[in-house]
């Protein structure tokens, strides 16, 4: 800045100042406010971020363990006195298995520690055992090498959950397992593997047969309704309030309804949906009907507010030019309004079902949360969801629970992650095209 | 201010002469309101066949508003309100029972500022005639999409990307789009508001030429700041002042010898 | 202009939902509703049930003992629950309410017992207690030590301010809310019987009972009582980081985490399993499954689902209820219930 040749300049008016000189002045505390403004702005994500790692690396490190499960490798003879190949169900493979485990420790003969040794498998080996003589029955008779899943109290122990330290009546597992344990160790016959139980079943009250498809396959039904039934309702209800109602004070009226509806307290709709649904319409309880039904009436709100919101935000001037050209009302609205609100309704309902995907309260209303081991298969099957399975599971005892219950959390997370960026990919996509 | 004997503000008549003799439109005591906002005020006057008439005067003082009048447009503005008669031909466009469809299939619009749609150039221009059932197949399609945009004088620049956006384009190059687009429907009566705003003195006698040409078939008003346009292409101008009109004529008189202070004020460069 | 896509991805929703409502409609499993301490038991038979019969697994649904009977007593029919399971045993309000919606026989079937206990870390010394102890440290407003018949705020900040044996450590117990069926045991059996040490307000329990059910039912909230929502492992976890902290659980969770917790003696006796099964623990109570007779022969596997509840290897001494942590009922009781089961011996509120 050479202050010479300004003044000459100037010197037409020589006592009012620059503007150059004013704006030079009050450079530095414009740009100082401005670094400000972004340093807050850059500590408010990292905050933000921070905690959500927090939130990911705690959830993950209680949770990885689950994926993995201790299995025992067991030489199985399949005594035809024990099976009976017409009716297994009603053969004894429990019998079989403790007879196997007998076989490997023919040293244990009290009674008390016979039942410690069966404790070292689950339950679920006799069901194995079952199943594969059902389905090929020309195994009875022979001798098999079979892996079979550990008791929850042994997975605990090989994952470091249970410690050797602690005196033997403070631990679930007790000093004489420990040795058995060892020597599977030492012959190799006992190790951790992935757990593909955790994926491909549904719940159980053992933590080693218990997984989340059952959860899944409820939450996939629930949500595959309320998605089916809330996003056509919800941007046809939009449409019809932004575009096409008369404004007077009915139409007002339920626009102050509907706002109010998006944030009423989700168990209100629990009980609507118990109320109307199974009392008044007797549709049967624990049903994804009646679930997909409630959440629908949940998310539909949000979704009506998004979708208007994006409605208004589409500039007025593109419905000049349709109805310029001639373009009847539904034509501009659904030829040329629609398209460009569509990636605001998407979000809007991708975020409604991200949140019905989360809730618990109105299920408990309408009795999904409940103990339900087969899996379903329709949408009047008796079910429960991903959250209500995290719920049950953070409540139970066992120790095998913990791990499982940040398992599912991971699993749900997983799913949200899913589904947002499936948001972002559609919209991406509907927006490309102009 | 020789003339000020003209002048006065109790005079609501216009002045000239606003019949045609032979009017494809008709317009009497028409009034417009914005809420409270009295925008027009009891405007009458005939849009003729086969001419075309330009609406001058200053900005804010109603032109748009009344060209916005002529096809209904304002029926979109919710706070607006229009009273008196509108005649196309000889049906009231604002009785109750009227059809804006077919009207504005008949009376189309080009607007101020460019709005193409946000889809591409082709269909842009295709999207009318699909519409009304104008085209049978592809081929027709194209055709209609290549003589409308060669009519606009936009065909040499757009001609090997019909399938970007409209929205990529330029603001002259949209502006001469929406202009294709209007006239690919064929309308009988071309409402112009300001077509050539963005335009160079090339594309701008490419407008006026196909301004020209349309005038064969076709009725077209004309909104408008440059006094040489509306002195190139119309037949009658019409001089808006604060909601009033306040002078129609044909052009060559008004330019050359305007009856009202305001209009002479206006086209000699004395106001605003 | 919807894109082939949006209609290909909406006809195969249609498709998926109207397979999913083609599903039989009658009801092929038995249902199961009521108390969350319950729950962790019945759940376990219903999974043996499922897997070693060829009935399907029946569901169970944790509401509360009270909010299971009101379900059970709505009606006979499919839309009902079968069975529900309580922590309690039914009042009579609720059989009358059950008869006026023609729910006229019910079965009764005590299945066992479950211990209420104190707990705190492994890392502290045990805590030996009386129910007096327990209600001069939790009840918000306690006798006047003076004597006169009043009450006055708790004063107790410490366990040692109680009695000089107790440890010098501040009184701070975590507990479940109100809505749980663990917190209605824990006031009834030990806060009640604590105040009941005091001869005037046992009085008070014949006289106003109301007045009883305040004084021994409020616990404190300055913060030495902790509410610590329903979900007991995390009371665990906060045990194991606060040595001097005491927690309030169902039995199985000390079972389960014996080498983290350990029980409190409660007058004199350690909440062991054998101690509970027989009696000498005082805080203990019954569990019990209710059966509505009208739907046995009805719904498919009721009469089976029954007798694998009562067969010894479930409800035994050894059976695996029992390594779930549930207290098995004596012998002769067993054979009782179980004879009730079979027979489906109704219910008689006199
Ligand atoms: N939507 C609206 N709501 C309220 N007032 C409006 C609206 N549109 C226009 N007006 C007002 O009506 C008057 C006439 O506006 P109009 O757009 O017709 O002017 P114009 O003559 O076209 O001006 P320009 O030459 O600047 O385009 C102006 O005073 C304007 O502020
Ligand atoms: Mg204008």
């Amino acid at each position: 800045m050479n202050n010479t040749e300004p003044e000459q300049t100037d010197a037409a008016q020589p006592e009012s100042p620059r503007t150059i000189d004013i704006v030079n002045k009050g450079l530095a505390k414009r740009y100082g406010r401005e670094k400000r403004f972004k340093m807050y702005g850059f500590f408010a994500v990292a905050i933000s971020l921070s905690f959500l790692a927090l939130l990911f690396l705690t959830i993950f490190s209680n949770g990885y363990s689950a994926f993995y499960q201790t299995y025992v490798k067991l030489e199985v003879f399949f005594d035809p006195a024990d099976i009976d190949v017409d009716d297994p169900a009603n053969s004894n493979f429990p019998g079989l298995v403790k007879k196997t485990l007998r076989s490997e420790f023919p040293d244990v003969k009290k009674r008390k520690e016979k039942k410690k040794l069966y404790s070292l498998v689950s339950s679920g080996a006799a069901f194995q055992l079952q199943r594969m003589i059902e389905q090929q029955p020309e195994l009875v008779g022979s001798t098999m090498t079979i892996e079979v899943p550990a008791d929850d109290d042994v997975d605990m122990f090989m994952k470091g959950n249970i410690s050797r330290d602690v005196p033997e009546n403070e631990r679930r597992i007790s000093d004489r397992q420990l040795d058995w344990i060892d020597k599977w160790l030492k012959e190799g016959r006992i190790a951790k593997r992935f757990n593909t139980t955790f994926f491909t079943s549904g719940d159980s009250r053992e933590p080693e047969l218990a997984g989340i498809l059952g959860a899944l396959t409820g939450s996939i039904f629930t949500l595959a309704l309320t998605l089916l039934l809330s996003f056509p309702v919800g941007v046809a209800a939009a449409m019809y309030l932004e575009e096409f109602a008369p404004r007077n004070r009915w139409i007002d009226l339920v626009e102050v309804n509907i706002n109010n509806l998006a944030a009423v307290p989700s168990i209100v709709f629990g009980l609507l949906g118990l109320a109307v649904f199974i009392n008044f319409f007797h549709l049967p309880r624990s049903a994804p009907l009646v679930g997909g039904l409630v959440l629908t009436l949940m998310t539909l709100p949000v979704i009506i507010i998004a979708s208007r919101a994006s409605l208004q935000s589409v500039p007025p001037s593109i419905r000049e030019a349709a109805l310029g050209v001639g373009a009847s009302k539904v034509q501009t609205v659904l030829h040329h309004v629609l398209p460009l609100a569509l990636p605001g309704m998407l979000t809007g309902t991708i975020i409604g079902i991200a949140r019905a995907l989360g809730e618990t309260a109105p299920l408990l209303m309408i009795g999904m949360v409940a103990f339900i081991v087969d899996i379903p298969k329709g949408f009047t099957d008796p079910a429960t969801a991903l959250p209500v399975q995290i719920f049950l599971w953070a409540d139970s005892p066992e120790r095998g629970f913990v791990e499982r219950t940040s398992a599912a959390i991971i699993v749900l997370l997983v799913l949200l992650v899913v589904i947002n960026s499936l948001a972002v990919i559609l919209r991406n996509r509907f927006e490309r095209r102009w | 201010m020789s003339k000020q004997k003209k002048y006065t503000r109790e005079q609501r008549g216009t002045v000239g002469r606003i019949e045609s003799d032979n009017p494809r439109m008709t317009c009497r005591n028409v009034n417009v309101y914005y809420g409270d906002k009295h925008a027009i005020i009891d405007v009458s006057i005939d849009v003729g066949r086969n001419e075309v008439i330009a609406m001058i005067g200053p900005s804010g003082c109603g032109k748009s508003t009344f060209l916005r009048c002529l096809n209904r447009m304002n029926d979109t503005i919710p706070t607006c309100r229009v009273t008196g008669d509108i005649f196309l031909d000889d049906t009231d466009i604002y009785e109750k029972n009227i059809d804006v469809v077919p009207l504005r299939a008949q009376v189309g619009m080009v607007f101020q500022k460019p709005n193409p749609f946000p889809k591409s150039i082709y269909d842009n221009i295709a999207y009318g005639p699909r519409i009304h059932g104008l085209v049978g197949n592809r081929q027709e399609e194209d055709e209609i999409v290549e003589t409308s945009l060669k009519k606009a004088g936009l065909w040499k620049e757009v001609q090997d990307r019909l399938n970007q956006p409209g929205t990529s384009l330029s603001g002259g190059q949209q502006q001469r789009l929406c202009i294709a687009r209007t006239i690919a429907v064929s309308p009988e009566v071309i409402l112009m508001d300001e077509p050539c705003s963005a335009l160079d003195p090339i594309a701008t006698a490419k407008i006026e030429e196909l301004i020209d040409e349309l005038r064969e078939h076709y009725t077209i008003a004309i909104v408008t700041h440059s006094m040489q346009q509306a002195a190139r292409v119309s037949q009658r101008t019409a001089y808006f002042h604060l909601g009033d009109l306040i002078e129609v004529g044909e052009t060559k008189k008004i330019f050359t010898n305007p009856q009202h202070t305001l209009t002479e004020d206006y086209i000699t460069g004395r106001f605003g | 202009m919807l894109t082939r896509k949006t209609k290909f991805l909406l006809w195969t929703l249609i498709l998926i939902f109207s397979a999913g409502l083609s599903q039989a409609q009658a009801r092929d499993y038995i249902s199961i509703v009521g108390s969350s301490t319950v729950y962790p038991f019945a759940t376990v038979v219903a999974e043996q049930f499922g897997k070693t019969t060829q009935f399907k697994t029946p569901k169970i649904e944790a509401t509360g003992s009270g909010g299971g009977l009101k379900l059970f007593c709505t009606g006979v029919g499919i839309e009902y629950p079968d069975m529900t399971n309580a922590s309690r045993r039914i009042k009579k309000s609720e059989v009358e309410l059950c008869s006026t919606n023609g729910v006229k026989e019910v079965v009764e079937i005590k299945i066992g017992y479950d211990g209420i206990i104190l707990a705190n870390s492994r890392k502290a010394k045990p805590f030996r207690l009386s129910r007096k102890e327990v209600f001069w440290a939790l009840a918000k407003n306690i006798p006047d030590p003076g004597g006169q018949q009043k009450l006055i705020p708790n004063p107790h900040t410490r366990w040692s301010d109680i009695k000089p044996g107790l440890p010098a450590t501040k009184i701070e117990v975590l507990g479940p809310p109100p809505t749980s069926g663990t917190r209605d045991a824990f006031v009834e059996l030990v806060m009640e019987e604590g105040a009941k040490k005091f001869d005037w307000i046992k009085a008070l329990a014949k006289s106003d009972k109301a007045k009883f059910k305040e004084i021994a039912h409020t616990l404190r909230e300055d913060g030495a009582f902790v509410e610590a929502g329903e979900n007991d492992n995390l009371i665990v976890q906060k045990l194991d980081v606060n040595p001097a902290g005491l927690g309030i659980f169902g039995f199985s969770f000390l079972d389960q985490n014996g080498d983290k917790i350990q029980g409190a003696f409660v007058d004199g006796v350690e909440p062991t399993f054998e101690a509970i099964a027989e009696g000498e623990y005082p805080v203990s109570r019954p569990l019990y499954l209710y059966v509505k007779k009208a739907h046995a022969g009805v719904i498919p596997g009721v009469n089976e689902f029954l007798n694998e509840f009562t067969s010894e290897k479930a409800w035994g001494e050894d059976g695996y209820l029992a390594d779930k942590g549930m207290i098995p009922m004596p012998e002769e009781e067993r054979q009782a219930f179980r004879t009730d089961a079979q027979k489906l011996n109704t219910l008689n509120l006199e």
